[in-house]
């Protein structure tokens, strides 16, 4: 028998709260990246994307992506990034019982909301997060304009 | 890996007991020869936010992520949330709990689970009478 999810040590199937649980575990199983109810979408990093006064503050889920199989360029206010994410394990024979990650190679390109500078570009891979900080251009950063009362 | 439950002092939470809301991990699981191997993708989990209990032969993966950077200023774009990771799966049969592997890189964590030694494939000699 392939292995199933675990439906809870002690609860009766009838309880409203595990009928909660049901629905929630059905909606998370939809909208998570763990199925794909509508056949195989190209895979590409999920991106958190802010804005502060003075950078761009860019974050990717790149779980299981060596930093060094990242490309990350800047050309105008075009942010792209490349990268390949790869079957790391061992190659030997192996029966698959449950395939829900995804592999491949994926471009993403994001229009940036401000002139950045290029040069002072960072990134850093942490536990699967991607963190890009773009730091603006002086002309682009934002002033606070002192009122001066008369 | 204790057969109890686990109690996690520090965090004073039951481990086996999902959170609030949860994120369920996408999770490759593969048998060899001679262990079952789960992958299971947990980003921005560090290895001290991870929990992996195995009570009745259902194991329980549990991640809580660091707490990121602040996203200061104005959010432009949301695809993903930061939050807990939690999925229990029911094990086959019986695997030598005792000897799991884990270990977690670049948020993603792998779990060996050596096959107890009659699960393994034998080859059973005929002998010519």
């Amino acid at each position: 028998m392939a292995l199933v999810p675990y439906r809870g040590r002690n609860m009766p199937a009838t309880t409203l709260s595990s009928l909660r649980d049901e629905m929630n575990e059905l909606f998370n199983r939809f909208w998570s990246t763990a199925s794909e109810p509508f056949g195989l979408a190209e895979w590409s990093p999920a991106m958190d994307v802010s804005e502060s006064d003075d950078a761009v503050l860019v974050h990717a889920e790149i779980p299981g992506i060596d930093p060094k199989d990242l490309d990350i360029s800047v050309v105008g206010d075009t942010l792209t990034i490349r990268g390949e994410k790869t079957d790391e394990t061992e190659k030997c024979e192996r029966n698959y019982h449950r395939v829900e990650r995804r592999y491949g190679s994926f471009t993403r390109s994001l229009a940036l909301p401000a002139s950045v500078d290029a040069g002072k570009v960072t990134a850093t891979a942490k536990q699967g997060v991607l963190e890009i900080r773009l730091p603006k251009k002086e002309e682009a950063k934002a002033k606070r304009i002192e009122v001066k009362g008369t | 890996m204790s057969k109890a439950i686990d109690v996690d002092v520090e965090r004073g939470q039951d481990p086996t007991v999902p959170p609030e809301s949860y994120f369920l991990p996408a999770t490759d699981v593969y048998e060899t020869e001679d262990a079952l191997v789960l992958l299971a993708e947990m980003p921005g989990v560090a290895p001290d936010g991870l929990d992996v209990t195995v009570e009745d032969n259902v194991l329980v993966i549990r991640g809580d992520p660091v707490s990121g950077a602040a996203e200061d200023g104005d959010v432009l774009l949301k695809e993903f949330e930061v939050g807990s990771f939690y999925r229990a799966f029911q094990l086959p049969a019986d695997y030598d709990t005792e000897k799991v592997e884990a270990s977690v890189r670049q948020g993603v964590l792998t779990l060996r689970l050596p096959k107890s030694d009659r699960l393994k494939p034998r080859r059973i000699e005929v002998k010519a009478e």
